[in-house]
């Protein structure tokens, strides 16, 4: 890009061609008032606060949108400017119902703040009091129209960021609206409550319900951690308040994982399950009770010393490494038994073959493409899937690179198109007919050329080449011509994406995935060491684990007396409490009382997501470091001290540094 | 001795709480009475105003009679400050605004009443009209914002005045709620 040189109040400042006379601004330290504008999202110059004077036009222009030139002449700070931009506030103000005094956004409302900065201590105009109604129907957000300006950041942030259209204006004039869909209810509208919207309101227009009156971002400490909720590994800023979190928000809004999801915005903050404050252990009436550490430790280790070699350890990859890998030592050295496994290990270990049969391939998950890959895809095949609500970023990326640059969409999926609004093809195998798919869509890439053959095996194109396509589709039930569609869209594509999950990793059948990554290597999709693969791995750390051997093997039940599951704040589903019947002694560390402590013989109390530190590895491998967002209540250990102090109590020390 | 400056306030459509943050000036309080003399205010319960230099409103312009009472102390004062955000705004007085008045009365007087099922009607009461900021009724000279304004934008706007200058507060302690 060119560089420029343009004078703004009567200093030189230089820039870029290409980009507008705000940015300029905003990168030389000149505060210029904005409300519509937001960093990351495209200007549409709704608000006018932003006026400028420049020499050679007949009236000020926004600068958000006005293009910088070389030797452009501009005034940010003139009176008649001052005086433009209050008359314009004065507008807004007597346009809709603004009273300050019962907003919960009030000190952290950015038309607040411009009134005080312009002095607007009275409104020149009648007001209008027009009779707006607000829409506080969903459990997360409300929109409150009465306070709107119609700066339109809630639109674009859906749109350009969150890319789900949800929401846009209805009505023209002074009746405009942002309105979800066509005037729904955003709770049943199409709207994913990502709370993307939330954070991008400069008003009190669009609020969370679960952060109303906790206080101000002023009176917040501010701590950027990882979201627990998924493997993406999305970067959250958690408020804080006299020990309470006020919200979370992202720390940059408009980045790759900038929209964050229900789960990360909201969700965490609505934790009902009740809280485990202390050890419990099985009194006479067999009933659960509280007790000392000391005691508690005593009652494990007791168990352990008598049935040292089938005591087994199970723990949940939404746990940090550090914790991860203590509790790998205290199984095989504490313990002693090695028998040790996480809670998806079995979902790890079908990916974990599935990759080591390809090509013989040792480089284990490094084979995977980092998120950021989806965002350039031109096609995008999604196998047993459901990225929208496993780990809605994934989701997110994907309908971006559908709807905003034109990427094609593939859905396999037996029971529902994953992506309704989206897809541009949806193959609909019958259950358990993958692997079918999957070969058929092979030897459809063989017949019409697309495959990239000096790579491939002779063995391998000979086996695709023999295959029946009749046979395929009579076991998928799909027609030729849909595959060989699929066929040519995955195969035609430069920057074709395959994204894999729940629904393919629950067939327990490794082959699969070697099918997948062979299908990416011979169509080119290769980037360095790397395929444009990616698999959707179920824990925050799942990856993690992997990559400390936690879940090299399953653990057998048959034939344990012991075993010790670090739950954490982890959610317990009906399979883990399956796994865990008769078992003759169990411990359970968790924080938070469920069906599964309820089982225990001993219950451990663990800190929750925000009471931690350590580090994640995301689903594409980046290390993230958590931080500790809530001082434990009194009383707690961390999950390492406590692993640590019964590792003593057995005889073995584990501290190392 | 400087002769004092005369003070009249009025509190119309309001909560009286910009006359109690007016008292939290405490102390400063003590140098301020030295300054000036309060004349008919809530205050002092003296009603019927005479000239004065400075006229304070507080309050909403809600019925009639708070026209009638603004207009009064316009007249009789050389410079007219308001109070609060009903007085500079409309504020939570103007949130019935959203409401007819019909509307509004019937719900007071017959979904919300305990004291009886009948809207009061006499001669004496002052019809209601819409709810209006001062300054759509009367010349206002200066404003001091906020639910209530604190008591240092109150002081930072009477010392102020008691310098001859029209105050405007600045940024930094205005404040809307």
């Amino acid at each position: 890009m060119k560089e420029i040189t343009l004078t703004v109040n009567d200093k030189q400042l230089s820039g870029k061609e290409g980009s507008t006379v705000l940015e300029i601004c905003q990168a030389n330290g000149i505060d210029v008032p904005t409300l519509c504008h937001l960093d990351g999202l495209s200007d549409v110059g709704a608000c006018r606060m932003c006026v400028v004077e420049i020499e050679g036009e007949r009236k000020p222009v926004p600068s958000c949108t006005y293009p910088a030139r070389d030797g452009l002449v501009v005034k940010t700070d003139t009176e008649r400017l001052e005086k433009y931009r209050r008359q314009i506030l004065e507008l807004m103000f007597a346009e809709r119902n603004h009273f300050c005094m019962f907003c919960e956004q009030s000190g952290d409302c950015e038309l607040q703040k411009l009134a005080y900065r312009y002095q607007m201590d009275n409104v020149r105009y009648p007001y209008q009091f027009p009779s707006q109604t607000m829409d506080a129907l969903s459990d997360y957000l409300v929109i409150e129209h009465n306070r709107c300006v119609l700066c339109g950041r809630c639109v674009r942030v859906c749109s350009e960021i969150a890319a789900n259209y949800a929401l846009d204006f209805s009505g023209r004039g002074v009746k405009t609206l942002v309105s979800a869909d066509l005037a729904q209810p955003v709770s049943e509208s199409t709207c994913t409550t990502c709370g993307a919207c939330v954070q991008a309101c400069p008003t009190g227009a669009i609020f969370s319900k679960l952060s109303l009156y906790r206080g101000i971002t002023d009176e917040c400490q501010r701590i950027t951690t990882v979201c627990p909720g998924c493997a993406v590994g999305c970067q959250l800023d958690v408020l804080v308040k006299d020990n309470n979190i006020v919200r979370i928000e992202a720390p940059e809004l408009s980045g790759i994982k900038g929209p964050l999801c229900k789960e990360g915005r909201f969700e965490l903050l609505r934790e009902t399950r009740p809280r485990l404050t202390s050890p419990l252990v099985r009194g006479k009436q067999g009933e659960l009770e509280e007790c000392g550490w000391d005691r508690a430790m005593e009652i494990i280790a007791g168990k352990v010393n008598g049935s040292k070699d089938s005591f087994a350890g199970m723990i949940s990859s939404r746990l940090p490494n550090e914790t991860l890998s203590i509790f790998n030592r205290f199984i095989n050295e504490a313990v002693g038994s090695g028998l040790l496994d996480t809670l998806d290990g079995d979902i790890c270990r079908v990916i974990s073959e599935g990759i080591k049969r390809f090509q013989n391939n040792g480089n284990g998950l490094a084979i995977e493409c980092p998120i950021e890959e989806i965002l350039d895809a031109d096609c995008i095949l999604i196998v047993g899937a459901d990225p929208k609500n496993t780990n809605p970023i994934i989701g997110n990326l994907v309908q971006r690179a559908r709807r905003q640059k034109g990427a094609k969409l593939i859905v396999v999926d037996p029971s529902r198109n994953v992506f309704p609004l989206w897809t541009d093809l949806w193959l609909k195998p019958k259950a358990g007919s993958e692997g079918a798919l999957l070969a058929g869509l092979g030897k459809a890439l063989v017949d019409k050329g697309l495959l990239i053959l000096e790579k491939a095996g002779t063995e391998l194109i000979q086996s695709l080449k023999k295959y029946d396509m009749v046979k395929v589709c009579s076991e998928t039930g799909i027609d030729k011509g849909r595959l060989e569609m699929a066929a040519e869209m995955y195969g035609q594509a430069a920057h074709g994406v395959i994204i894999y999950g729940e629904g393919l990793l629950n067939s327990e059948d490794p082959s699969l995935i070697t099918c997948i990554l062979n299908l990416a290597a011979l169509t080119g999709n290769v980037e360095g060491e790397s395929l444009r693969v990616i698999s959707l791995k179920p824990g925050a750390n799942s990856r993690g684990a992997w990559e400390l051997g936690l879940a090299k093997r399953g653990v057998e039940r048959n034939g344990l007396k012991g075993l010790y599951l670090l739950l954490g704040d982890d959610q317990v589903n009906d399979g883990l409490i399956d796994r865990l019947k008769g078992i003759g002694f169990l411990v359970v560390q968790a924080s938070y009382q469920s069906p599964v402590t309820a089982m225990a013989d001993v219950v451990l109390p663990s800190p929750i997501w925000a009471e931690r530190e350590g580090k994640y590895v995301s689903m594409d491998g980046n290390e993230l470091e958590i931080r500790r967002a809530l001082k434990p209540r009194e009383g707690m250990l961390q999950d390492q001290e406590i692993l640590v102090k019964l590792s003593k109590k057995l005889g073995r020390e584990l501290i190392t540094s | 001795m400087v002769a004092k400056v005369k003070v009249a306030t009025a509190w119309l459509d309001c909560c009286s709480g910009c006359h109690m943050s007016f008292l939290d000036l405490d102390e400063a309080l003590v140098d301020l009475a030295q300054a000036i003399e309060l004349t008919a205010t809530p205050v002092t319960d003296i009603k019927e105003f005479t000239p004065v230099d400075l006229g304070i409103i507080e309050g909403a312009v809600s019925n009639e009679h708070d026209e009638e009472v603004a207009k009064d102390l316009r007249a009789n004062c050389k410079i007219l400050m308001v109070w609060g955000d009903c007085a500079c705004f409309g504020g939570i007085c103007a949130m019935r605004n959203l409401f007819s008045i019909e509307e509004v009365l019937d719900r007071y007087y017959h979904t919300e009443s305990s004291v009886g099922d009948r809207i009061p009607s006499s001669e004496d009461l002052p019809p209601l009209t819409k709810v209006r900021p001062v300054n759509q009724v009367v010349k206002v000279d200066c404003y001091v914002p906020g639910c209530p304004p604190s008591a240092k934008a109150i002081h930072y706007a009477l010392a102020e005045l008691l310098e001859e200058r029209i105050p405007i507060i600045p940024s930094e302690i205005m404040r809307f709620d």
